[in-house]
C-alpha cells in the first residue's frame, strides 16, 4: 500500500526527517513513534502529499504522494481537528463529500452511518457549539466520508479524555478490520502497542526501531525478573561471573534491594532487579545465607515506552510557553504557527521541531 | 491525471457555494434582517434618486425667488441646485432674486455661486431648446469673422480666439471687491436685499431675444455675448479653471466605498483558513490551491461586480464605468489576498487592509482629479468613471492603458499569493517582508523562473512609476527629474534583484559568483523583455510629457533617444550588469546585498541621468 524510500525533508539547515525507508501492507495499523520534533507529523504530511520532501519518494498505491488523484483514496486526520465552527456538523461533512465528487445520497448515507457509530448526536448543532470529544469525532467522519483505502491519522487521540481516547482507539481498530490500511502517531506509546500491528520509532528524524512491538521489545528490550526476598540482598553477595553481570545489566546501578510494601509479597520483603535466571539463583542464594527466603519473583516485559526512552535517551527539553503548555525546544530557534483568532505567537509546538 | 477545466469550474463553484453558505452562518439572523432592511432601503433611495433624473448632490442648495411667469422660470425649475421661490418671499431668504429684468445676488460666495449655477442652467435650457429644434442651422448658426491684415502683419490680438474674447468682455463691470457688477444696467434701481448687495441685470443690451421674439421656443433671454452672471471666482468647483468634474468625481468615488467593506470580509475569510491550521483539510483535498483561492474568491468578486452595477445604475455610468472599475476591485482583492496570506493575526490583516484601501483609494481616486488636464490622469481607471458619467468618449487604446496594469497586477498579486498557499507557508508564523520573501520563492525553483519573475514584476514597477509620475510632475523639472530617476532606479533595481536574494535565502541555488552572474542576467533579460511592454505607454502619448519619458525612457522605452542598436542593446546591458551587481551581493548574505543594490541604484541612476541630460 505504502513504500517510502529515502524520504528526507529539511527546513532550511534544520533537518525534519533524515532518510525515512518503510512499508506499509494493506489492512495494517502502523504506528510512529516518538517525541515532538521527531519527524512524525512531517513523515506523515509528506505521506499526505501537504509537504514536498526534498528528496526521496513516497508512493501510495499506484499514485505518488501529493498526486490530487490519490487524495481521493486519502482520509487525513491531523493532530487537531480545525473545523469550521459556523457549520453544523452534516453540512460539514456534506461539503467535503461534495469536493470529493460522492454522490450527495451516498453521501448522506455514509455520513450518518458514520456518525451512527461514532454514536455523535446533535448532527445540526453547529460545530464551535460541541465539546472537543465530539468535534474529534466530526473530524474522524469527514476523514472517511471519500470513504478513503488509506488513512492516516495524526495522534487521534491527543487532547481526549480516557474515555473517548478509548473509543477512538476502539474505532480505529474497527477501521482496520474493514479493510482500511491506517498509519498512525502518538506520542502516548500505550495506544501504539495497544493498536499497532507495526510501528516505526523515530527520534530526530531518524526512525531508530521498527518492527513490530514484540520483535522491537526483543530486540531492543531486556525482560527483567523482580525477585521479592524476606531480608535485604547485599549486591556483594551476589558473586560470581555470570551473576555479576547479570546484577549490573538489570539494574544499571546494582541490586535494587529497597523495601516493598506490595501487600501481595508480605509486609517485610525487599526486591532485587535482576537480568536473567542465574542471577534470580544467586539471589536466592544470597537470602538463604541471610536468614532468608525468596517470597515471590515476578517477570517483567519493558513496554515500548521502556524502550524508546532506552533508545532515545530523554525527550527533548521543553518549556513552558506560558500559557500552562509545553513547548519543544527548536534546534534552529524555531517557527511558530497561527493558533487563536487573536493570531497570538502562541508557540505552538510542531511536531517536525518546525525549523522554517 | 491533469483534471479538465470543467472539473476545476466544478470544484471552483462548490467552494463558491460553500463559502457563501459558510460566510453567512457566521452572521446572526437579527444582524442579517438588519442589514437585508438597510440595503433595501439605500437601494429604494438611490433608484428613486436615479428615477428622479439621478442623483443631485447639490440638489435644491440655492432658493431663487422668480415668478413662474418669468422666462428663467422654466431654466431653474429644471436645475436640481436650483430651488425656485414665489416671488413674494422675503428677499432675506432667497440667495437670488430674479426680477422682470433683472437679478438680484447678495454679496456673498453662495449668492455667487447661485448665479454661476444659475449661468449654466440657462445655458443648459437654451442648449436644450436649441436641440430640440429642427432646424439645427438656425439653432447653431456658425458665425465666421473675417479680418484682413496686411501680410506680414502680426495677428491682432483676439483674432483667433473670438468666442473667449467676447466672453470676456462679457463679464466686465466686476468690481475689484468680487461683487458681480452689472453690464447692461446703469439704473441701479433693483434694491438688493442689503444695502451692499451687487446687482446684476440681465444685458438687454444687443440682443433681448426673449423679449424680442414672443414666438420663438427660445423663451429664455441667452446669456450669450455680455455675461451678466460673470463667470469667475464664484466659490463653486465647476468654476475652477481648468474644469474641476467635481460632481463626476465624487459619484466616481462612490463605486471604490463599497469595495472597503467587501476587501474586509475577503480579508478575514481568507486569513481564518490560516488560523488554527483550519485550511490543511482543504489542502488534503483533491482540489488544487488554485482551485479553492478562486473558489473563495468567486463570491466576493461576483459581488463587488455586483455593487459596481448598483452604483453604476444608481449615478448614472455605463458599462464602460463597471468596466473600468472591476480591474480596481482585482486589484484590491489581489492585494488583500497577499496582505491575508502575510499577516499573522487579524489585527495586522487589518492594518494592511487599511493600508492596501488608502493606498489605492489615493491612486485611483488623485489622478481623477485631473481627468481633463492631462494624459497623467488615465493612469487610473477612475478617469474611465469620470469620463463616462460626464459624458466623454474612451477609446480602446486608452482603456486598455488605463486598465491594463491593474488586470496584470491582479494577475501577478493572485499568483504571489497562492505561492504561499500551502500548508508549508500558510501557517506560519513569520513577519510580512519574510512571508513577502517566501511567496517570491515559491515561484523560483529553477534559473529560468528568476526571468519569468523579473518580468511579472513590471505591472508593478509600471504602476510604480506611474504613480512616482503623478505625484511629482506638479513640482519643476529641473527639480523633480532627477528625484524620479532615483526612484526609477530604486523600483527597477528592486525588482530585478528581491527574488534572487529570497531565492538565495532559501538554498535553491549554490551561492557561487558564476551562479549570481547567471542569475542576474536571466534577471535582467527578463526585465528588459518585459519592460517593452510598457511602450504602451505610447497609445496616450505618456511619454510626450517630461516626467513620462524620464521614468520610462531612459532605460526602457527610449523612443527616439538611441539608434535603433542603442536602443536594444544599451537598457539590456544595463539591466544585465545591474541585476548582476545584486545577485553578486545576494548570493553572499543580507548584508553584501544591501550593499550591492545600493551600488546597482547608483549605477542606474547614473546611466538614467547620462541618457535625460546627455543624450536626451
Amino acid at each position: 500500500m505504502i513504500r517510502v524510500d529515502g524520504l528526507r525533508k529539511t527546513y532550511g539547515d534544520f533537518p525534519a526527517v533524515v532518510g525515512s525507508d518503510f512499508e506499509v501492507g494493506d489492512g495494517e495499523i502502523f504506528g510512529v513513534v516518538g517525541p515532538n520534533g521527531a519527524g512524525k507529523t512531517t513523515t506523515l504530511k509528506m505521506l499526505a502529499g501537504l509537504v514536498e520532501p526534498t528528496e526521496g519518494t513516497a508512493t501510495i498505491g499506484e499514485y505518488d504522494a501529493g498526486d490530487a488523484e490519490m487524495r481521493r483514496h486519502l482520509g487525513f486526520l491531523p493532530e487537531e481537528s480545525p473545523l469550521y465552527e459556523d457549520m453544523t456538523a452534516r453540512s460539514y461533512l456534506r461539503f467535503f463529500a461534495d469536493l470529493y465528487d460522492v454522490p450527495r445520497e451516498e453521501a448522506t448515507r455514509r455520513t450518518e452511518d458514520t456518525l451512527d457509530r461514532l454514536e455523535l448526536e446533535h448532527r445540526d448543532r453547529r460545530l464551535g457549539d460541541m465539546s472537543k470529544g465530539m468535534k474529534r469525532k466530526v473530524a474522524i467522519a469527514r476523514s472517511l466520508v471519500n470513504d478513503p483505502e488509506l488513512l492516516i491519522y495524526d495522534e487521534p487521540a491527543s487532547g481526549l479524555d480516557p474515555l473517548t481516547t478509548n473509543y477512538v482507539l476502539e474505532f480505529t481498530r474497527d477501521l482496520a478490520e474493514r479493510g482500511k490500511t491506517v498509519v498512525f502517531s502518538a506520542h502516548n506509546l500505550y495506544h501504539v502497542e495497544s493498536v499497532c500491528d507495526r510501528v516505526v520509532i523515530m527520534n530526530r528524524g531518524e526512525i531508530i526501531a521498527r518492527g513490530t512491538v514484540p520483535e522491537i521489545r526483543a530486540e531492543h528490550g531486556e525482560t527483567s525478573y523482580h525477585v521479592f526476598t524476606t531480608v535485604p540482598v547485599e549486591e556483594t553477595d551476589v558473586v560470581g561471573a555470570d551473576v555479576t553481570d547479570a546484577v549490573d545489566v538489570a539494574a544499571d546501578t546494582a541490586v535494587d534491594a529497597t523495601p516493598d510494601t506490595d501487600a501481595s509479597a508480605g509486609p517485610e520483603t525487599y526486591r532485587s532487579v535482576v537480568a536473567d535466571m542465574d542471577a534470580v539463583e544467586s539471589v536466592r542464594s544470597a537470602a538463604e545465607k541471610a536468614g532468608g527466603e525468596v517470597v515471590d519473583i515476578r517477570t517483567r516485559e519493558p513496554s515500548l515506552e521502556d524502550i524508546f526512552l532506552d533508545l532515545a535517551g530523554r525527550p527533548p527539553e521543553t518549556r513552558d510557553d506560558g500559557k500552562g503548555r509545553p513547548v519543544a525546544a527548536q534546534a534552529d530557534g524555531g517557527v511558530e504557527t497561527l493558533d487563536g483568532d487573536g493570531g497570538d505567537r502562541s508557540g505552538h509546538a510542531r511536531d517536525d521541531g518546525g525549523a522554517r | 491525471m491533469s483534471r479538465s477545466l470543467s472539473d476545476h469550474l466544478r470544484v471552483v463553484r462548490r467552494i463558491a457555494r460553500w463559502e457563501v453558505g459558510r460566510s453567512a452562518g457566521t452572521i446572526d439572523r437579527r444582524t442579517a434582517a438588519f442589514a437585508l432592511v438597510a440595503l433595501l432601503l439605500a437601494g429604494g433611495v438611490a433608484s428613486t434618486g436615479a428615477l428622479a433624473g439621478g442623483v443631485a448632490l447639490d440638489r435644491d442648495i440655492y432658493r431663487v425667488g422668480v415668478s413662474p411667469e418669468s422666462p428663467y422660470y422654466d431654466a431653474i425649475a429644471s436645475s436640481p441646485a436650483l430651488d425656485a421661490r414665489p416671488p413674494t418671499v422675503d428677499r432675506a431668504d432667497v440667495d437670488l432674486y430674479v426680477g422682470d429684468g433683472y437679478i438680484v445676488a447678495d454679496d456673498s460666495q453662495k449668492s455667487r455661486a447661485a448665479l454661476a449655477e444659475l449661468n449654466d442652467a440657462v445655458r443648459r435650457y437654451n442648449t436644450g431648446a436649441m436641440l430640440a429644434e429642427e432646424n439645427r442651422t438656425a439653432a447653431f448658426p456658425v458665425v465666421v469673422s473675417l479680418e484682413y491684415v496686411q501680410r506680414g502683419a502680426s495677428i491682432p490680438a483676439g483674432a483667433t480666439t473670438g468666442a473667449s474674447a467676447e466672453s470676456s468682455s462679457g463679464t466686465a463691470g466686476e468690481s475689484e471687491s468680487g461683487r458681480t457688477g452689472s453690464a447692461g444696467s446703469d439704473d441701479g434701481d433693483a434694491a438688493g436685499p442689503t444695502p451692499d448687495s451687487s446687482r446684476s441685470a440681465g444685458d438687454g443690451s444687443d440682443d433681448g431675444d426673449a423679449a424680442d421674439r414672443d414666438d420663438d421656443s427660445l423663451s429664455v433671454p441667452t446669456l450669450g455675448g455680455i455675461n451678466p452672471f460673470g463667470s469667475e471666482s464664484t466659490g463653486s468647483p465647476a468654476d475652477i479653471s481648468p474644469p474641476f468634474p467635481f460632481a463626476s468625481l465624487v459619484l466616481a468615488f462612490a463605486f471604490l466605498v463599497p469595495m472597503n467593506f467587501v476587501v474586509q470580509a475577503y480579508g478575514g475569510t481568507m486569513l481564518n483558513e490560516r488560523i488554527n491550521r483550519r485550511g490543511e483539510l482543504l489542502l488534503v483535498a483533491p482540489v488544487s490551491p488554485g482551485d479553492i483561492v478562486a473558489g473563495k474568491t468567486l463570491p466576493y468578486l461576483t459581488a463587488l461586480v455586483g455593487l459596481t452595477a448598483v452604483v453604476a445604475v444608481a449615478v448614472g455610468g455605463g458599462v464602460v464605468s463597471v468596466a473600468a472599475v472591476l480591474p480596481i476591485g482585482l486589484v484590491f482583492l489581489g492585494a488583500t489576498f497577499v496582505g491575508a496570506m502575510f499577516a499573522r493575526s487579524f489585527k495586522e490583516l487589518t492594518f494592511l487592509t487599511v493600508a492596501i484601501s488608502v493606498f489605492l483609494t489615493s491612486y485611483t481616486f488623485v489622478p481623477a482629479i485631473f481627468t481633463q488636464v492631462t494624459p497623467i490622469a488615465l493612469i487610473s481607471p477612475l478617469t474611465l468613471v469620470v469620463r463616462d458619467l460626464s459624458g466623454a468618449g474612451v477609446s480602446l487604446g486608452e482603456f486598455l492603458f488605463s486598465t491594463g496594469p491593474f488586470f496584470l497586477c491582479a494577475v501577478v498579486l493572485f499568483a504571489l499569493g497562492s505561492g504561499v498557499y500551502r500548508e508549508e507557508d500558510m501557517f506560519t508564523q513569520r513577519s510580512v517582508p519574510l512571508k513577502f520573501l517566501d511567496a517570491l520563492d515559491a515561484h523560483v525553483s529553477r534559473p529560468r523562473d528568476v526571468a519569468l519573475v523579473s518580468l511579472l514584476s513590471i505591472p508593478f514597477v509600471f504602476v510604480a512609476e506611474l504613480l512616482a509620475i503623478a505625484v511629482l510632475f506638479v513640482l519643476p523639472v529641473e527639480l523633480t527629474v532627477p528625484v524620479l530617476l532615483l526612484l526609477v532606479a530604486l523600483v527597477e533595481e528592486a525588482a530585478k534583484s528581491l527574488h534572487v536574494f529570497a531565492a538565495f535565502e532559501k538554498g535553491r541555488f549554490a551561492r557561487t559568483t558564476r551562479t549570481a552572474l547567471l542569475l542576474g542576467a536571466l534577471s535582467g533579460l527578463g526585465f528588459f523583455v518585459g519592460e517593452k511592454f510598457t511602450a504602451v505607454a505610447q497609445v496616450v502619448g505618456l511619454p510626450e510629457l517630461t516626467l513620462g519619458q524620464a521614468a520610462l525612457g531612459p532605460s526602457g522605452v527610449g523612443i527616439g533617444v538611441f539608434s535603433a542598436a542603442g536602443l536594444l542593446l544599451a537598457p539590456l546591458a544595463l539591466h544585465v550588469v545591474t541585476a548582476g551587481i545584486s545577485a553578486v551581493g545576494a548570493a553572499r548574505g543580507r548584508r553584501w546585498y544591501a550593499l550591492s543594490f545600493l551600488v546597482a541604484v547608483a549605477v542606474h541612476t547614473a546611466y538614467n541621468l547620462t541618457v535625460v541630460s546627455v543624450l536626451g
